[in-house]
């Protein structure tokens, strides 16, 4: 019982985090997910992060900032909270551009977690999770915030 | 604002094209990167010093990650070294048009501090169909990188 509350005040604090500070704020990105492992996010097409001007797909970076929160998020539940996990590293593979003008919905799961590094998986999405943009893996660091 | 969004709804190829040549006449890949509005969103900006292109973005409230260290966001580095593999792949390759992402790859060295960013990039192979651009980034000295990533762009 105590955890699950526990993890409601996490998740809220979380969403606060995620969606009111920083760059996610400034991408105006919302959690709809969030599950121990487990985070699911979604990003409204927005018209100042176009990479390319000629057909108005939004730029690849902005794929990646959304990868990266979206795994770091899922990396976070299994971790716990007095850690903070640094991205080590993250490969993304393109597999077809975004449509512009649609919502892009991430997904991520940590598909390993072990004692001092996590495994992430992510894929970016528009209408069919089969047929993804983007396909991520990432690990992360766990380290201690007391020191 | 409304002229650029006004441009963004009639940009053709062709303008890309003419955007890409003046900037190569003029030696300046500023040029380039103003067409691309995610380039103004996390503030990048490039000058070319000594035959080489350096990319810098500035400290920006919307590009932070963490607000208690507070460190630059990890997908705001990866974008930045992504848009200037793509904006060396243009300039120096002399390609007009805007190059197609394969795959992105990111190493993380050390935190980003809130702090200028500077990038640099090498084109490692230009083939038929593919090129292949490595990218370092770096705060205060260019030995002590930030992180390190390396993208192949399909030829267009």
């Amino acid at each position: 019982m105590s955890v699950d509350l526990k993890f409601k005040f996490f998740k809220s604090a979380m969403k606060l985090a995620m969606e009111r500070t920083g760059h996610g704020a400034a991408l105006g990105l919302k959690l709809t997910k969030v599950e121990k492992g487990l985070i699911e996010m979604i990003f409204p097409y927005k018209k100042e992060v176009i990479g390319n001007p000629i057909t108005g797909v939004v730029h690849g970076g902005v794929i990646v900032s959304l990868l990266d929160t979206c795994c770091g998020c899922a990396a976070i539940t299994v971790a716990g909270f007095a850690t903070v996990t640094p991205t080590m590293d993250l490969r993304l593979d393109y597999m077809q551009p975004a449509e512009p003008e649609k919502p892009i919905n991430i997904s991520a799961k940590v598909y390993k977690n072990t004692s001092n590094v996590v495994f992430c998986r992510g894929v970016a999405w528009q209408s069919d999770m089969e047929n993804p943009i983007a396909h991520c893996v990432a690990t992360f660091m766990k380290l201690s915030k007391k020191k | 604002m409304d002229e650029r969004d006004h441009k963004l709804t009639n940009f053709s190829s062709k303008d890309f094209e003419l955007i890409a040549i003046r900037s190569r006449e003029i030696g300046s890949p500023q040029a380039i990167i103003d067409a691309i509005p995610y380039g103004k969103f996390i503030g990048v900006e490039a000058s070319v010093i000594e035959n080489e292109i350096q990319y810098t973005m500035d400290r920006k409230k919307t590009n932070i990650g963490n607000p208690s260290l507070p460190a630059i966001h990890g997908g705001v580095i990866g974008g930045f070294l992504e848009l200037a593999s793509a904006i060396e792949s243009i300039y120096v390759l002399e390609i007009n048009a805007v190059p197609k992402v394969v795959d992105f790859s990111i190493d993380y060295l050390r935190p980003g501090r809130y702090k200028k960013m500077y990038a640099s990039c090498t084109v490692l192979r230009q083939g038929r169909k593919l090129i292949n651009v490595s990218s370092n980034a770096w705060q205060e000295n260019k030995k002590i990188p930030v992180a390190t990533a390396r993208c192949h762009f399909l030829v267009p």
